[in-house]
């Protein structure tokens, strides 16, 4: 105690003296001017946020009148061709307004159902476009949805326009959001600019579900998985049958680790086996109806390589066929770090259905497996009517572009983005040193897919 | 010859203070940037994940670095994580992007102001070796490996703040992350 009072006399003492005076003031002046350049640089900083932010959300002002607009064009267009090009329209912005909403710095859940609106509006659209493409014509529920979907991105263009104003009057600060990115000067937000998007969101709280041919319609949620055969299984057996599959000679010991309450509900397990005890390594799960495996995890530490590609898919065939997946085809392999991932589709009576898609993972060390997923397959696999094709093979090759020499061809079943499968004639051909594959619906006669197939000395990729 | 220590000192500071505070204000300007520059690379929009996987796993090796921008995330969220903890929450990221209410591409979806906190405070920015369990995680989520059984949010029970998340359904917990719907 004594030793600070004599300290800070000490220092008294000094300041007194004149030489330390004008260093003190040189100081506290430095301190000033640095204080000065920091609050600029600051400034400058926050407004170029604010400005980044501020485009965004203009940018959706914009989008989303434009939908408005092109909704109502829409809904009078009585030709095939203004129809598409007003809903293609409506897609392309829909979607634009959504990618800059999500940009701005408001809570995700505080905009999730206009968020949700705006995905939905633009899928829909897209939806109808390829309706129209393919001849259908626009039914009487779809006509009320799009009228419903047309009161709704009204509403949301005023509710903008409203938002539009209070900015331009200053009343709208991102401000406050942006500080929580910066620890140090953390501010506590007072949610200020979320409360003025309140209104906005309200108005999507009530907005009906939407059933239709698309990625993100309301009624692919509640589909069942078809491939889940069987009755409801007990831990105990779920464990057994989590054993039987990674190997009983492999595991040396297993104990469960959850569930997992998903689209296919499963019992979890933590196993340590023989070649590598640590419990973290593996991890299974099985599904709770029928016991069938659903995902299995090895995080192997892989040294060296001397395993090839073609030893793996064989590996990884003999794999399922000895887990009871027979006839499956392999379809794509990648190879990264070691570890060969390899595609299975199912086929039957020579069709490939690749709905019904199984992926197993070799370890290039030994071939050993580490992993397997079978989400796909599990979701999709049932006994299917496979039709006749109403066209033959013949008939389907004309259709196609006739620079395209093809080398292979077979049916396939092919899933849609709406979860629908399609039966198509697969030509596999190259253009001009390009390897393509083109998928034409066997009873349509209509070209449903083109792939781009590209070869990478780590493995085929399709674009 | 002491009061030049203390002038020093004194500079030292302010030169610490200076560094520290620029490092901080620069963060929020450039993860809008990235976001910006990730999302024009990300160009399958509009193709859904499940719907590429059905014919190869395309997007694990495509032209975009999207296999270490996820991993740069998953080490910046799950670290600490067992494997499959890192897995699950590379496989939060896709659904997200697969989910109506939520930006459509990978980018959009990590770069969404205020999503992560990784993003937040930037330790998604810390370099990492692809060999890493981070990188092998990324690649399991994009190719559609999904402990969580399709969940689009994760939060840890120990320090989650905010009630709503507390009353999403649950779907399952993996080492110290809970996983909702």
């Amino acid at each position: 105690m004594n030793k600070f009072r004599e300290k800070l006399l000490d220092f008294k003492k000094r300041l007194s003296d004149r030489h330390m005076y004008s260093i003190v003031i040189t100081v506290i002046g430095l301190i000033a001017v640095w204080g000065m350049y920091q609050l600029k640089s600051e400034m400058e900083f926050h407004q170029k946020t604010e400005n980044q932010y501020n485009r965004a959300f203009f940018e959706t002002v914009e989008y989303v009148q434009n939908v408005e607009t092109l909704m109502a064009k829409s809904m009078i267009a009585n030709t095939r061709e203004q129809g598409i090009i007003n809903l293609s329209e409506v897609w392309r912005q829909a979607n634009l307004a959504q990618a800059n909403l999500g940009q701005l710095p408001i809570s995700q859940l505080a905009l999730e159902n206009t968020a949700k609106f705006l995905t939905q509006i633009s899928d829909f659209s897209y939806s109808l476009v390829k309706q129209n493409l393919n001849g259908g014509k626009i039914t009487q529920k779809q006509m009320d949805d799009m009228k419903t979907l047309y009161d709704y991105s009204e509403k949301m263009s005023n509710n903008l326009n409203q938002l539009q104003a209070e900015l331009g009057q200053g009343r709208i600060k991102w401000g406050e959001l942006v500080k929580k990115g910066t620890p140090i000067f953390n501010s506590s937000s007072k949610n200020f600019t979320t409360k003025q998007f309140e209104n906005l969101e309200k108005d999507f709280k009530e907005f009906p579900s939407l059933i239709y041919d698309g990625p993100f319609s309301d009624g692919l949620r509640n589909q069942q998985p078809m491939g889940l055969t069987g009755d409801n299984i007990k831990q105990s057996q779920a464990k057994e049958a989590a054993v039987k599959f990674i190997g009983i000679d492999k595991v040396k010991d297993i104990k469960p680790m959850g569930t997992t309450e998903g689209t296919i509900k499963t019992f979890n397990f933590q196993a340590g086996l023989k070649s590598s005890p640590a419990m973290d390594s593996v991890v299974i799960g099985i599904s709770k109806k029928g016991g069938h495996p659903l995902l299995y995890i090895f995080n192997k530490k892989i040294e060296r390589e001397s395993v090839n590609v073609e030893q793996a898919k064989a590996a990884a065939k003999k794999f399922l066929e000895s887990r009871g997946f027979n006839n499956m085809e392999e379809t794509y392999y990648l190879k990264e770090d070691g570890v060969a991932t390899i595609n299975f589709a199912y086929s039957e009576k020579g069709v490939t259905i690749y709905p019904d898609l199984i992926k197993v993972k070799v370890a290039l060390d030994d071939g050993e497996i580490v992993g397997f997923e079978s989400k796909a397959y599990l979701t999709s696999h049932r006994e299917r009517k496979i039709g006749n094709p109403k066209i033959t093979q013949e008939q389907a090759k004309k259709i196609i572009n006739p620079k395209l020499k093809v080398f292979s061809s077979g049916l396939a079943i092919i899933p849609t983005p709406g979860r629908a499968e399609k039966l198509t004639y697969e030509f596999k051909g190259k253009v001009e040193g390009r390897d393509f594959i083109v998928y034409v619906n066997a009873d349509t006669g209509k070209e449903e897919q083109i792939l781009l197939i590209i070869n990478t000395p780590n493995g085929i990729l399709t674009m | 010859m002491k009061k030049y220590k203390i002038i020093a000192v004194f500079i030292i500071a302010l030169a610490v203070c200076f560094a520290i505070h620029n490092l901080t204000a620069e963060n929020w300007n450039v993860v809008t940037m990235k976001e910006n520059i990730y999302q024009r690379y990300d160009s399958n929009n509009g193709i859904l994940q499940t719907f590429k996987e059905a014919f190869a796993a395309k997007n694990a090796t495509g032209k975009s670095d999207m296999v270490g921008l996820m991993a740069r995330a998953i080490n910046g969220e799950a670290r600490g994580e067992t494997y499959v903890g890192q897995v699950a929450v590379g496989a939060v990221i896709l659904n997200r992007t697969e989910n109506s209410k939520f930006p459509k591409t990978i980018p959009g979806v990590i770069y969404q102001p205020g999503a992560f906190t990784a993003v937040s405070d930037g330790q998604i920015n810390l370099p990492i070796s692809s060999k890493t369990s981070a990188y092998k995680a990324a690649r399991d989520a994009l190719n559609g490996w999904d402990p969580t059984g399709g969940c689009i949010y994760y939060f840890n029970p120990s320090t989650a703040t905010s009630k709503w998340i507390w009353g999403r359904p649950q779907a399952t917990r993996i080492g110290k992350h809970i996983f909702a719907k």
